[in-house]
């Protein structure tokens, strides 16, 4: 099924975003490296719900929001979105910086949203690791930083084969400075998110690729033990990109949590 | 045209071999080959330098600084003005200077200007930059906000030096409830403003519009035309007229009493061009601190970095002029012709020149370039 892509216009900024698919809505967040559209995952998931995937503000072809400075506004933004868009409690799917957003717009309004999916999310500081200072790298060792193995990823052709035309370059430009704008300090992480994850009852996927060398597998323990109703999958012989390094696998990871019965409370809700 | 010695205090007594085994050697190298007994007796050797240039009749003394680099251990240049503020008798002290960015307290930094001011009789200039990236790292500065906070940053000294307090400052960056500085510069309206420039239109346009003294550094002549023509452009802007005053350049330069060694001292600078710049672009521009219009300007303006340039073409491109007094004389007169600028300033130490070749140098500059250039 072919998504349509739509202009959304809220808070003053434009933008953009592919919608498609049927069923209940799932917000899917993209990470600092951009939107990447209807990739194979989505399209396996939009057979099943209907998948709303903006591009954040200042990245891509949105517009631009110079006035932002962390991730609790691009949050407080999605919430916003929400409520424009008319999309009555959906689902949310962050990935990396998107996923740190979604664990924000959940602690700052449970109730916005339904189930919750974060993949490999920055937000919360390492125990022990580091999260790699992403933009201490070029982007061609980057990218081979991010992913576990190039030659297992079924679309790495059409998403990284290319020399990037000088759009694309603006682009990546563009996306790398407002992902700096958001996340440079203190660096990918929110020192008070530990604080308010306990209050975020909505169930929850964590999911990992064991071989993550941006955002280290502990975090997704952490996020585990601070989530009341998480659990955590860890995806082996896989990087930083989940659904792009193991789509299939990803998408029905996501197609189950999201499609599984409520299941009964069990009992540890926050004081 | 006005002459300004300056040494970037650079501490270069490691084995090369070991640098090179790095990304960089700023932020990278690590400091456990700092040594604290070699920067003590450092500090002291690079301050007679300076004492004496104030001596041999330099106009000015530049003084800069920088952070986590052998390059230049120089991490104060406000401490090193106050030094030089009593130890020196005449000569203008440079500072280019400030880091305003990443200045997290502008009203300190107005009330250490001023003190520098005071103690040294008036004799401060006030450079202002925005920096390398390498020093938005080290203080970990949102490069996004770089001209931003720039911007907020000089608007803020500016005004600790000119109204009168108390006052409150609620800015985009910059806060503060109370801000009534005991602490004023006694050159009125306050010590002249000086920027400089390798390849920000913006920065050049933002001087331009104020008045305030650009300073090209290491650039190629049609660079430094260009680069002044936008300021010029945001002059003209003003409804201010341009003056050499107003103009100055940035080379590296060394004197000697033979052509021979003056040729072998100049290669010293080799350093600065090459292994201290050398390192991933990201450290040096990291995401968001150029403009487009920077970007592009600098793309345009350093088809080839200094580091690619040998020896021979940093010679014949003017950025390092070493020679007899003759010779430097003709040189840096070609330049102000050439440029029409008042000020030339002379990185005149690098990497390992000793002392003995510096103030050698100094000397000659001092009793020969100097009133050799009054007259030409």
């Amino acid at each position: 099924m072919r998504p349509r892509e739509e202009t959304i216009s809220v808070g003053g900024i434009d933008v953009h975003a592919w919608i498609g698919g049927r069923g209940d809505p799932l917000l899917v967040l993209h990470g600092a490296g951009g939107n990447r559209g209807w990739t194979r995952w989505v399209q396996q998931v939009s057979e099943h719900f209907t998948v709303w995937a903006p591009t954040h503000p200042g990245f891509g072809s949105s517009g631009d929001a110079d006035w932002m400075e962390g991730i609790d506004d691009l949050a407080r933004f999605y919430l916003w979105f929400i409520d424009a868009s008319g999309l009555r409690r959906p689902h949310v799917l962050g990935h990396s910086i998107g996923g740190w957003t979604a664990a924000e717009m959940a602690a700052m309004s449970p109730r916005s949203i339904d189930r919750l999916v974060l993949v490999a999310p920055v937000g919360l500081k390492p125990e022990t690791g580091e999260i790699l200072d992403v933009f201490y790298y070029p982007p061609p060792q980057l990218l081979s930083l991010t992913v576990h193995d190039p030659t297992t990823i079924p679309e790495w052709d059409e998403l990284f084969g290319h020399k990037p035309t000088p759009a694309e370059l603006e682009i990546a430009t563009r996306n790398r400075e407002m992902a700096a704008r958001l996340t440079w300090k203190p660096y990918m992480h929110n020192p008070r998110l530990d604080r308010f994850l306990p209050r975020v009852t909505n169930p929850a996927l964590i999911v990992w690729g064991r071989e993550d060398r941006i955002v280290p597998v502990e975090c997704g323990e952490q996020y585990r033990r601070l989530l009341p109703s998480a659990t955590l999958t860890v995806l082996e012989k896989c990087g930083h990109l989940p659904p792009i390094e193991q789509p299939d696998a990803f998408a029905r990871l996501v197609l189950d949590f999201l499609s599984a019965p409520v299941a009964p409370p069990e009992g540890h809700a926050p004081a | 045209m006005k002459l300004y010695y300056f040494s970037e205090m650079p501490h270069h007594e490691f084995p090369d071999g070991e640098g090179e085994k790095y990304p960089s050697l700023r932020l990278d190298f690590p400091n456990r080959f700092f040594s604290p007994e070699t920067a003590a007796a450092n500090y002291q050797r690079y301050l007679a330098e300076y004492e004496f240039a104030d001596q041999a009749g330099f106009d000015g003394l530049m003084i800069n600084e920088h952070h986590s680099t052998p390059s230049c251990v120089n991490v104060g240049a406000n401490m090193i003005a106050a030094v030089l503020a009593r130890t020196t008798k005449r000569a203008k002290l440079l500072l280019l200077g400030n880091i305003l960015p990443i200045e997290d307290n502008p009203v300190r930094m107005a009330e250490q200007i001023a003190m520098a001011d005071l103690i040294s009789g008036g004799r401060v200039l006030s450079g202002f930059v925005r920096g390398v990236g390498i020093e938005t790292w080290w203080a970990n500065t949102n490069p996004i906000h770089n001209r931003e906070r720039f911007e907020e940053c000089h608007d803020l000294i500016v005004k600790c030096w000119t109204e009168p307090g108390p006052f409150r400052w609620e800015g985009r960056h910059y806060h503060f409830r109370h801000v009534n500085p005991w602490c004023l510069p006694l050159q009125k309206p306050h010590p002249p403003i000086w920027i400089p420039g390798t390849a920000s239109p913006e920065t050049a346009v933002w001087a331009g519009r104020r008045g305030y003294t650009y300073v090209p550094f290491l650039v190629s002549f049609d660079v430094a035309r260009e680069l002044f023509d936008f300021y010029r452009q945001g002059a003209a802007e003003a409804g201010r007229t341009v003056t050499p005053d107003n103009l100055g350049f940035l080379i590296c330069a060394v004197a000697a009493d033979t052509r021979a060694k003056a040729l072998e001292a100049g290669r010293y600078f080799v350093w600065r061009m090459g292994p201290t710049l050398r390192g991933p672009a990201e450290y040096f521009s990291p995401v968001g601190m150029r403009s487009r219009a920077g970007a592009q300007f600098a793309l345009k303006t350093r088809p080839r970095a200094l580091a690619q340039m040998s020896y021979e073409e940093l010679l014949a491109g003017h950025f390092i002029i070493a020679g007899t007094p003759d010779e430097v004389t003709d040189r840096f007169a070609n330049l102000r012709r050439e440029l029409r600028i008042g000020h030339l300033l002379l990185e005149a130490q690098e990497s390992r020149m000793d002392h003995p070749t510096t103030m050698r140098s100094i000397e000659l500059m001092g009793a020969k370039v100097i009133p050799a250039l009054a007259t030409v």
